[in-house]
């Protein structure tokens, strides 16, 4: 699925400039290491972590984009960098567990 | 406002689909959960998770229990293949917390218990009498700065008392979580603390007093987010943030008073209704 | 069997999650980190030789091993404490020019630190810093950009330095909700 399809689905917010891509495949954790030690490239990445590092690892592994569950506000700090650094932020109200299965039964993998 | 979901699942069923290897818990097949939360921060299960609920998270860590039992959780899955040390066993076991490990991560871990299907059990909510508190009654207890090993064992321990004592679970569970933020604060950043719970029919009052740091500015410390790092710390990317806003959040009054390098004094109010 | 010619293919191998202790010392003001693989951070307070350690803070963290799919060559990485994405924060540090020279091309500079204090502690060599990049641009499936990893030494005010390395801030506090 492209990313842009995914945020009109799932009513996600953009909370920056968004650079239209593939989704491959979905890593949730709210581990900065797990994740940079884990999740495939292309991912889209959904924790309740809004600490500007976020950028650091979807940057560090390429992941397709960051959805910040649970509505957390995320500081403007780490929307800006983002911004610099081409990695998609989206927002949803939905709790991680929520948003998830949302996505399985839409069939993202 | 969302719609709030309610999943009902069997425990049993989580385990066999998860292919997850049973940690703690006996009786099983009996027992289902109400609601899956997944996530790695245990203040974000303090602060959101459902009481009933399944908690999935990659965190090992006595944390993850004792959160998990103040959020009223009726199991925890760890995952990756993350197996428990014996503290959590021995927590977990105590509170009839069920405990799985499963080589799973989280988002499979939420595919493969989204596709579980079959017939939701029927349940049936069994009302618990509440006595309340016809007398005063009172406890103290002690907390000692960096004794990561305690930590959390107080709140546990008032969290027992109060329910021996039968109050109503909503109330009991926000005491729990506003104590266990209070009793986190003085191990991360006090020497050491005397807490005092006295608990009636009309009213619950747990108080901290700490010898530590203090509070400079208590307006600021209240606002979310707010840090007690120093600048060398925050430098090398180590904050650590306060609970009060979660305790506030919890309780029906709050009450600080802290004097710089002499230490703080933390009253938290709740009524019995 | 190590071949010298293989063009390696990395891979993450002998993940352990481990914590990051940040220790200061009051006699000659010096600051150390190092990694810990027991179950509860170390937070006492020590005497080793002359320094008189106490904890400043700790975070989880991991700590990996990298190793060749084709030849199994392993490269260590025990001297990596972490990697930290340059965000510029220092007009003067090498590290700033350095990205700012090659954001354009949308290469994207991560510093590799070894532990503190860094004049007593061996630091990534050459070797190691290389592997780390070509794991890192390997495992990336984008074709529009790069990584590229310096060493902590090109960083010559650490003290200046805002960036923070990746791991895992606050997992063990109970730090509010932000809404």
């Amino acid at each position: 699925m492209k990313l842009k399809e995914l945020i009109d689905k799932f009513e996600l917010k953009a909370l920056t400039n968004i650079e239209d891509t593939h989704i491959k495949g979905v890593y949730l954790s709210d581990m900065l290491s797990d994740v940079m030690s884990r999740a495939e490239s292309g991912s889209l990445w959904m924790t309740i972590q809004t600490h500007k590092n976020i950028v650091s690892v979807a940057n560090l592994i390429d992941l397709s984009a960051i959805i910040i569950t649970n509505g957390k506000n995320v500081p403007d700090g780490t929307i800006e960098l983002a911004n610099r650094f081409y990695v998609n932020i989206l927002s949803s109200p939905l709790p991680t567990y929520e948003l998830a299965i949302k996505l399985v039964e839409a069939g993202v993998k | 406002m969302q719609e709030e979901e309610t999943h009902i699942i069997e425990i049993e069923k989580i385990k066999d689909s998860l292919q997850a290897q049973i940690i703690t818990g006996n009786n099983i097949p009996n027992k289902f959960i109400t609601g899956v939360y997944a996530s790695d921060l245990m203040s974000d299960v303090l602060a959101y998770g459902k009481s009933g609920s399944i908690l999935l998270t990659g965190l090992n860590s006595q944390q993850v229990a004792i959160s998990a039992y103040m959020a009223e959780f009726k199991a925890i899955v760890l995952l990756r293949g993350k197996i428990p040390n014996d503290d959590i066993k021995k927590f977990a076991e105590g509170k009839n917390i069920i405990v799985l490990s499963t080589q799973a991560d989280m988002y499979e871990a939420c595919v493969k218990i989204a596709n579980i299907k079959g017939e939701v059990p029927v349940i049936k909510e069994v009302e618990k009498p509440v006595s309340k508190a016809k007398n005063i009654t009172e406890h103290s207890f002690k907390i000692d700065g960096q004794d990561f090993a305690s930590a959390g064992m107080v709140s546990t321990q008032i969290k027992a008392i109060l329910k021996s004592i039968g109050y109503d679970s909503k109330l009991i569970r926000r005491i729990a979580i506003s104590t266990y933020e209070a009793e986190m604060n003085v191990v991360m950043h006090a020497k050491k603390a005397d807490v005092v719970l006295k608990a009636s029919d009309e009213m619950i009052k747990v108080s901290i007093k700490d010898e530590g740091k203090g509070i400079k500015n208590i307006e600021l410390a209240m606002k979310e987010g707010y840090t007690t790092a120093t600048e060398e710390q925050r430098a090398l990317g180590f904050g650590a943030g306060m609970g009060l806003p979660n305790i506030k959040k919890n309780s029906d009054k709050l009450n600080i008073e802290s004097e710089v390098n002499k230490g703080t004094l933390i009253k938290i109010y709740f009524f019995v209704r | 069997m190590q071949d010298e010619s293989c063009k390696h293919l990395w891979k993450i191998t002998n993940i352990k999650p481990c914590f990051i202790i940040n220790e200061f010392c009051y006699k000659c003001k010096k600051n150390t980190t190092y990694f810990s693989l027991e179950e509860r951070p170390p937070i006492e307070r020590y005497q080793e030789g002359e320094h008189f350690w106490n904890t400043l803070g700790y975070d989880q963290s991991i700590r990996f091993d990298l190793q060749c799919k084709k030849c199994g060559k392993l490269v260590k990485m025990e001297e990596l404490a972490g990697l930290m994405m340059c965000t510029g924060c220092e007009d003067n540090c090498k590290v700033y020019s350095l990205m700012k020279e090659l954001e354009k091309e949308r290469t994207w500079v991560y510093v590799a630190f070894g532990f503190l204090p860094f004049d007593e502690t061996k630091q990534l060599d050459k070797e190691q810093i290389s592997v780390l990049e070509d794991y890192f641009n390997q495992r990336r499936k984008s074709s529009t950009s790069k990584i590229k990893i310096v060493s902590g030494d090109l960083i010559e005010n650490f003290s200046l330095c805002y960036g923070n390395i990746i791991k895992d801030v606050d997992m063990l506090s109970s730090k509010p909700p932000e809404n």
